[in-house]
C-alpha cells in the first residue's frame, strides 16, 4: 500500500517540524510499518473507519487531542480489539513491539505533562461541597447549594476540575450566597435563634381553610390517612411553616389500619404548598406503620407556608373512594376500615423548629473565637487582627501569611474606620473570604502536595467538606506523608457519620443517583410503582455501598453478593420470599443457602435499573455502556458519527435485540459492541422499575426476551446468574475500575496513560487484603495519584 | 429575636443574583419609533430562541412537501395566518452533536460535544450577539428555563449561564421599582461588590505567581470574571436609580406547574414585554418543565409521554402537548408582529432532540421567523445527510449586522433564506 504509507509519512514529517515535549519521541520506521500493514486499509482518509483517518493524525502528542487518539490505538491494540477479528492477525511480537514504539512516547509525554503541569488543575469546590463547606465553617444549615448553577459533568463526575469554568454569572452567585449565609450566621450569632413549637391534636388537623377538603379522617380522637388518589389528599392546612427552616416532626402513636398479610401499610410524609398551581411536594420521609403504636420523628427543611401531606403511598394498595363530588373528600356516613381499606392511624403531631447542625453558641464560636466581641470594644482592631486570621485559615484550609491577608484585614479596617461595629468590619472582610479563590479552589502547588493539601483532598473526598480538627491538626504536624497515618485517618473518615456525604456523593455521581427521579414511570406499564418504592430504591443502594465500605467486602459485591438490604416494600417488588421485621425498615437480609434468586450485588438493584431506563423502555446499550464504564471498569469509545439510534417500539411485537442485531452485522459496529450488549442484554429481564420480566409489551404479552450471550472474552451465559458467575471471579479487573471511578471522584481528573503502573500498585495492594472496597480506597489514597497534583 | 426569613432574603437579593439582570431604563423612545426600517434596512435588532428540551414529534412536524407550496403538517395548521412570517426547516441539524439530553449545551453554541464527553463548551449564539450588542440596553441578555436552572446559554470561555426560571421573579426584576430605601440598599451592596471584586482579583494574580503554570488557564478566568462583574456592578450602580419601565402586562401572581404550556405562555408574555420597553435585545427561553397533567386529556408526564416508543396512546397525549408549544410560540409571533417588531426580531423554535423517543439529536426541528428573510417555506434538507444547522445561526449573526466568518462548525450563510 504505497500510496496509504505516503499519506502516513508526510503526516508525520509535517508534526516532527512542530517542537514536541519530548522530541526525540518520532515515529518509529517499525510503528509506521505495523500501522501501514494493519490499520490503514480501513483507516484512510476514504474508509476512516470509526471516523479514524490515520492520514490526517499527525504524531505531536504534545497536543492533547491527538494524544488522546494514540492513546486510544494503543489501548484498542492492546486489548486485541483491533485489528479486528476478521482481519488476519498480527505476530505476538510485532504487537509487542508496536505497542512499545507507540507507548514509550505516550508515557514519556504524559509523564513530563504531569511533571510540569499536574492532573488536576485549579478545581473548584462543586455546590454539594461548598454547601457543606459553609454549614462546616459556620454552623448553619440553609440548603446553599442549589442557589448555585448546576455543576457540569465530565468523566462521569462532577468534581472534574477540566469541566469547571467560570464566568462574572456565577462569580456574581458566589457573592450572593455568600451574603446570604454571613447573614443568617451573623444574626443567629448575635441576635439568637428562633424558637417555634407547636402540637396539633387529631381534631385540629381536620381545619380546612376554604376549597377542597381533602384532609385526614378524623375518627375515635385518631387522624387516619387511607389510599385516596386525589392529588394532594392527606394535606393538612393547618401545619403550614411559619417561615423557611429545618423542623422536627412527630407523628404521635402511629399505628396501622388492616395491614396487609407484610404487617405495614406504607405511606409518606410530604411537605408542599399542596395547591394545583403549586403542585410539587418534598419528601420528608417514609412512614411505616405497623400494628403497634410508635412515634415516629423526622427532621427536615420545610419552606415557609408548606405544609404536611401524609398519605399511605403504596401503589399495590386497594384504592378507597373519595366520598364525594367535585374534588372533595368525605368520610360521612362509612367506615372504610370496615370496608376493608388499609390506612395510617396517628394521635397528633409536633413540629418543633431546630437548627440541627450547630445550636447558636457553635455558630458565635466559629465567626468570633470564644471571646465574647464586646472585649475588644476598646481596641477592635486588635480584635481583627485576632479573629481574623483564625477564619481565614479554617475558610482557606490553610494558614495565611501576614500578606496574604492584607487585603482581607484592609477591608475590615476600612469598614471600621467608616464608624463600622466590629462584627459589621469583620462580615465585610469574610464576605470576600468566602469569594476567594484560596477558599473556592484546592490551592495544589506543582509535584507531590504537601500536608495541608493532602488534607484538603482527603476531607473533601471522604466527607466532602473541609478538614475537621484532627485532620487539620495532623496536616500541621506534617504527619500525613506518614502511610500509616494516613491509613488510619481514612479509616477514622471513613467510620464517622459524616462519610455519609461522601457514600451520598459518590454514588449520586459514579451510580448516577442523583438521577433517580428524572423519569416517571409509564403509569399504565407500572401501575404499582409509588414514591415508597423510589426512595427504597435509593436508600437502599446507599445503605449496600455503605455496608460494603464498613465491612470491607470484597469488590466482586459490586457483581454479586449473598445478602441484600430489604424493607418489605422492596421484597414484595423484587419478589424475594424472605423474612422481613415490618416497622424495622431497611434491614440486612442474608440468603439462605441454595436460595435461588437473581438479586445481590449493585446492577439488579432498582435503583440503578432505573436510572439506566427512561421509565417506559429499557435499552441493553445505554445499561450496557452503563455496566461497562461504571461497574466492569470498561474503557468505551464514543460512537462513530453518524450512527442512528434505534428508534424504540413498546408495543412488543419486535425485540430490541433484532434490531440491534441488524446494526451489529457491520464489521465496524460490532468491534464496540461486542462489548457494550452482553450486560445490557442480561439486564433486558429487568423492566424500567427493576422488576423482572420474562417477555417485552405491557402485561408481559409481547416477545419472549433472549438473554443469552458471549462476553468478549468468548463466555457462554445464559442470562443474568451466569453472567454474574463469570464476572465473580474477575477481582482485578473490578478492582482497577473502582479505582478509576474512585480516584476520578476525588482527584478531580482521571487516571493518566502513564498512570496504569500506579493503578496496578494499588490494585496490587489491595489484593492482599483481598480486594476489599475499603482497601482499594486506602491504597488509593495512599498512592501517588491521590498524593501529588 | 431574629425574624430571618430565608425567602426573604432571596428576594431582596434578586438584584444581584442574575448580576446585571436588575438594570432599569425605559427608553420609552425606543418603544415607538421607526421599526419599519427593518424591512428597509435588511437589518435586524433582536434574537429570541425558544429551545425544547424534548423536542417534537417530526412526523407530526415536518411538512410532507418541500418548497412555498408546502401543505401544512399537523401542527403547522394553527399558524395558517404567520405563513409567510416563518419557515420550517427539516433535515438540519449540528454536527458532531450526539448524546441526547446532554447535546442540550449545544443547542445554540453548536459545539461538537462527542456525546457529552467534551470538558469545554463555546459560545451560545445568544451571548456571541449580546457581547457585541448588548450593551445598549438595561439588561445584556435574558436567559430563562421555564423549570430548571440550566441553559443552553454560554459564555465566551464555555460557562455555563445559570437561567432565571421564576417568572414573577423575572417580572420584578424587570418592571417592578425597588423603593428608595431598598435601591439604597442596594447601591451600597453594590459598592461592597465591587471592593470585593477588587481583592479577589488581586489573590487571583497572587495565585497564579504562587502555582504552576497549569493552573494559568483556570487563574486567568478568574480575572475575566472578576473584570466582567465590576463592568456589570458598575453598570448596575448607575441604573439603580433609574426607573424601570411601566407597562400594562399584569405581574404574574401563580405558576400553573402542572401546565407546562402555560408555563411557556406566561414567559413568553414577559418576554414580549421586554423586547418591546427594549429591555434587553437578546434572549433564550428553555422549556423544561416536566408537569403536563393540567392539561385537558394529559395524564403522564412530559418526559414520559416523550419516550413514547411508538405507543398509540403516548403519541396522542403528546401531540396534545407539542400542540399547546407550538401554538405558544405562534402567538408570541402575532404580538411581535401586531407591534411591529417581528421584522426586526428573529425568533427561532429548536430542539436538541430530532427523536426525544430514541434521544436522536439529528433533524432537529426548526421554526425561524423574523428578521425580514424570505420566509413562507419549507426549506426540506436531506434526512439521512443533515444539513448543518449553524449555517443558518451565521445567518443570524450577519443579519444583526456582525461580520462573523464562521459559527462553530458552519460551512456559510444558509441556502434559501435570503430575501
Amino acid at each position: 500500500m504505497p500510496r496509504a504509507f505516503f499519506i502516513l509519512a508526510a503526516a508525520f514529517a509535517v508534526s516532527t517540524s512542530t517542537p514536541l515535549l519530548v522530541s526525540a519521541a518520532g515515529p518509529t520506521p517499525e510503528l509506521l510499518h505495523f500501522l501501514d500493514t494493519h490499520c490503514v486499509e480501513c483507516h484512510d482518509a476514504d474508509v476512516k473507519n470509526g471516523g479514524l483517518n490515520l492520514a490526517d493524525l499527525d504524531f505531536s502528542l504534545d497536543k492533547s487531542d491527538h494524544f488522546a487518539l494514540w492513546q486510544r490505538i494503543h489501548e484498542r491494540v492492546e486489548s486485541g480489539e483491533m485489528p479486528p477479528e476478521k482481519k488476519p492477525r498480527p505476530e505476538t511480537a510485532a504487537v509487542t513491539a508496536f505497542l512499545k514504539d507507540l507507548g514509550d512516547p505516550l508515557l514519556s509525554v504524559d509523564r513530563t505533562d504531569i511533571a510540569t503541569h499536574g492532573r488536576v488543575r485549579s478545581r473548584r469546590l462543586t455546590r454539594v461541597e461548598y454547601e457543606h463547606t459553609l454549614h462546616d465553617l459556620l454552623g448553619i444549615d440553609l440548603p446553599l447549594g442549589k442557589l448555585l448553577p448546576e455543576d457540569p459533568e465530565s468523566h462521569g463526575f462532577e468534581t472534574v476540575a477540566s469541566a469547571q469554568q467560570l464566568s462574572y454569572h456565577q462569580l456574581a452567585r458566589y457573592l450572593d450566597v455568600a451574603d446570604l449565609a454571613l447573614d443568617e450566621a451573623f444574626s443567629r450569632a448575635l441576635e439568637g435563634d428562633i424558637k417555634y413549637t407547636k402540637k396539633f391534636t387529631p381534631d385540629e388537623l381536620i381545619k380546612n381553610r376554604g376549597g377542597n377538603y381533602r384532609g385526614p379522617e378524623l375518627r375515635d380522637g385518631s387522624s387516619i390517612s387511607w389510599p385516596i388518589g386525589l392529588q394532594f389528599f392527606g394535606r393538612m392546612r393547618p401545619t403550614a411553616a411559619p417561615a423557611d427552616g429545618w423542623y422536627r416532626v412527630t407523628l404521635k402513636d402511629v399505628q396501622a389500619v388492616n395491614p396487609g398479610k407484610g404487617g405495614t401499610v406504607w405511606g409518606t410524609l410530604r411537605s408542599g404548598f399542596c395547591d394545583s398551581n403549586a403542585p410539587l411536594l418534598s419528601m420528608i420521609g417514609l412512614i411505616e406503620a405497623t400494628k403497634e403504636k410508635r412515634d415516629l420523628v423526622f427532621e427536615a427543611w420545610i419552606e415557609k407556608g408548606h405544609q404536611l401531606e401524609l398519605r399511605p403511598n403504596d401503589g399495590d394498595l386497594k384504592r378507597a373512594p373519595t366520598g364525594a363530588t367535585g374534588g372533595n373528600v368525605s368520610f360521612k356516613d362509612r367506615d372504610l376500615a370496615a370496608d376493608g381499606f388499609s390506612g395510617i392511624a396517628h394521635r397528633g403531631i409536633e413540629m418543633e423548629r431546630i437548627y440541627p447542625n450547630a445550636a447558636r453558641w457553635g455558630v458565635r464560636d466559629k465567626l468570633f473565637g470564644k471571646d465574647p466581641l464586646k472585649n475588644w470594644e476598646n481596641d477592635p482592631a486588635a480584635a481583627v487582627d485576632v479573629i481574623l486570621p483564625r477564619f481565614a485559615r479554617r475558610a482557606f484550609r490553610r494558614p495565611a501569611a501576614p500578606e496574604q491577608l492584607a487585603p482581607y484585614r484592609e477591608l475590615a479596617l476600612a469598614a471600621l474606620a467608616d464608624g463600622e461595629s466590629l462584627h459589621a468590619a469583620l462580615k465585610a472582610a469574610y464576605r470576600a473570604i468566602l469569594c476567594s479563590p484560596r477558599f473556592l479552589t484546592f490551592v495544589e502547588p506543582i509535584g507531590p502536595l504537601d500536608d495541608i493539601a493532602i488534607a484538603s483532598r482527603l476531607s473533601y473526598a471522604l466527607r466532602a467538606s473541609m478538614p475537621d480538627t484532627p485532620l487539620a491538626k495532623l496536616a500541621s504536624n506534617k504527619k500525613l506523608r506518614d502511610p500509616d497515618v494516613l491509613a488510619s485517618e481514612v479509616d477514622r473518615l471513613l467510620d464517622d457519620p459524616k462519610s455519609e456525604r461522601f457514600i451520598n456523593s459518590f454514588t449520586d455521581q459514579w451510580l448516577k443517583l442523583k438521577q433517580i427521579d428524572f423519569t416517571s414511570p409509564d403509569p399504565r406499564q407500572f401501575r404499582n410503582y409509588d414514591p415508597v418504592l423510589e426512595a427504597s430504591f435509593l436508600a437502599e443502594t446507599r445503605t449496600y455501598f455503605a455496608e460494603l465500605i464498613r465491612k470491607n467486602h470484597d469488590v466482586t459485591h459490586l457483581v454479586d453478593s449473598d445478602f441484600v438490604f430489604l424493607n418489605s416494600r422492596l421484597a414484595r417488588h423484587y419478589d424475594l420470599n424472605l423474612p422481613v421485621k415490618p416497622g424495622a425498615g431497611l434491614q440486612k437480609v442474608a440468603f439462605p443457602a441454595d436460595f435461588k434468586t437473581v438479586r445481590g450485588g449493585l446492577i439488579t438493584q432498582g435503583a440503578i435499573l432505573k436510572v439506566t431506563a427512561d421509565g417506559t423502555h429499557t435499552s441493553p446499550v445505554i445499561r450496557g455502556v452503563f455496566v461497562n464504564e461504571r461497574i466492569l471498569g470498561v474503557h468505551l469509545a464514543p460512537p462513530p458519527p453518524g450512527v442512528p439510534a434505534i428508534e424504540p417500539d413498546i408495543r412488543g411485537a419486535v425485540s430490541i435485540r433484532e434490531q440491534l442485531e441488524k446494526h451489529r452485522d457491520s464489521e465496524s459496529c460490532a468491534s464496540c459492541h461486542r462489548t457494550i450488549d452482553p450486560p445490557g442484554f442480561v439486564l433486558e429481564n429487568f423492566d424500567p422499575v427493576g422488576g423482572w420480566r420474562t417477555n417485552y409489551g405491557t402485561g408481559g404479552k409481547g416477545v419472549k426476551i433472549d438473554t443469552s450471550g458471549t462476553t468478549p472474552e468468548g463466555a457462554d451465559f445464559t442470562g443474568i446468574k451466569t453472567w454474574k458467575s463469570i464476572y465473580h471471579k474477575r477481582e482485578r479487573s473490578l478492582a482497577l475500575g473502582f479505582v478509576r471511578q474512585f480516584l476520578t471522584y476525588a482527584t478531580g481528573a482521571p487516571p493518566r496513560f502513564s498512570d496504569a503502573a500506579i493503578l496496578d500498585g494499588i490494585v496490587e495492594k489491595a489484593a492482599a487484603e483481598n480486594y476489599g472496597i475499603r482497601s482499594l480506597i486506602r491504597a488509593s489514597i495512599g498512592s501517588e495519584i491521590f498524593l501529588s497534583k | 429575636m431574629a425574624t430571618f426569613t430565608f425567602q426573604k432574603h432571596l428576594s431582596r437579593r434578586a438584584v444581584l443574583r442574575g448580576a446585571g439582570i436588575s438594570l432599569g431604563l425605559p427608553l420609552l423612545e425606543a418603544m415607538s419609533p421607526a421599526f419599519a426600517a427593518a424591512a428597509e434596512t435588511g437589518r435586524a435588532k433582536r434574537f429570541v430562541g425558544v429551545s425544547l428540551a424534548l423536542g417534537l414529534h417530526n412526523p407530526n412536524l415536518v411538512p410532507a412537501t418541500a418548497g412555498r407550496d408546502y401543505e401544512p403538517s399537523l401542527y403547522l395548521k394553527s399558524l395558517g395566518d404567520l405563513r409567510e412570517n416563518f419557515t420550517v426547516i427539516s433535515g438540519s441539524s449540528h454536527p458532531g452533536v450526539t448524546g441526547g439530553h446532554t447535546a442540550e449545551g449545544s443547542i445554540f453554541s453548536a459545539c461538537p460535544n462527542m456525546r457529552g464527553t467534551t470538558s469545554r463548551n463555546t459560545i451560545s449564539l445568544d451571548q456571541l450577539m449580546a457581547k457585541h450588542l448588548g450593551h445598549e440596553t438595561r439588561f445584556p441578555s435574558l436567559v430563562l428555563n421555564t423549570g430548571r436552572q440550566t441553559s443552553p446559554s454560554y459564555t465566551e470561555n464555555g460557562s455555563m449561564i445559570p437561567a432565571e426560571n421564576d417568572a414573577i421573579a423575572l417580572f420584578t426584576k424587570l418592571f417592578v421599582d425597588d423603593k428608595p430605601a431598598e435601591q439604597e440598599r442596594q447601591a451600597e451592596l453594590i459598592r461592597q461588590g465591587r471592593s470585593v471584586m477588587d481583592v479577589v482579583g488581586a489573590e487571583a494574580k497572587a495565585l497564579q505567581r504562587e502555582l504552576g503554570s497549569g493552573d494559568r488557564d483556570k487563574l486567568d478566568a478568574w480575572f475575566t470574571s472578576v473584570r466582567d462583574l465590576e463592568k456589570r456592578l458598575v453598570a448596575n450602580e448607575e441604573w439603580t436609580h433609574r426607573p424601570k419601565p411601566e407597562v400594562s402586562l399584569k405581574k404574574p401572581t401563580a405558576i400553573p406547574r402542572d401546565n407546562e404550556v402555560i408555563v411557556e405562555r406566561i414567559f413568553l408574555d414577559i418576554v414580549h414585554m421586554a423586547l418591546a420597553t427594549d429591555s434587553t435585545r437578546f434572549v433564550t427561553l428553555h422549556v423544561t418543565g416536566n408537569n403536563v397533567n393540567g392539561i385537558e386529556g394529559v395524564e403522564e408526564s412530559y418526559h414520559g409521554l416523550s419516550h413514547h416508543g411508538m405507543d398509540e396512546e403516548k403519541l396522542r397525549q403528546l401531540t396534545i402537548v407539542e400542540q399547546g408549544v407550538v401554538n405558544e410560540w405562534g402567538d408570541f409571533l402575532r404580538k411581535l408582529k401586531d407591534g411591529g417588531l417581528l421584522d426586526e426580531t428573529m425568533v427561532l423554535l429548536t430542539s436538541n432532540l430530532g427523536n426525544a423517543s430514541s434521544h436522536d439529536n439529528k433533524n432537529m426541528p426548526v421554526l425561524f421567523a423574523g428578521g425580514v428573510f424570505r420566509h413562507g417555506q419549507h426549506l426540506a434538507f436531506d434526512q439521512k445527510n443533515n444539513y448543518p444547522l449553524p449555517n443558518l445561526y451565521l445567518s443570524a449573526l450577519h443579519r444583526l449586522g456582525l461580520q462573523e466568518e464562521t459559527f462553530a462548525t458552519s460551512t456559510g450563510g444558509i441556502a434559501g433564506l435570503e430575501a
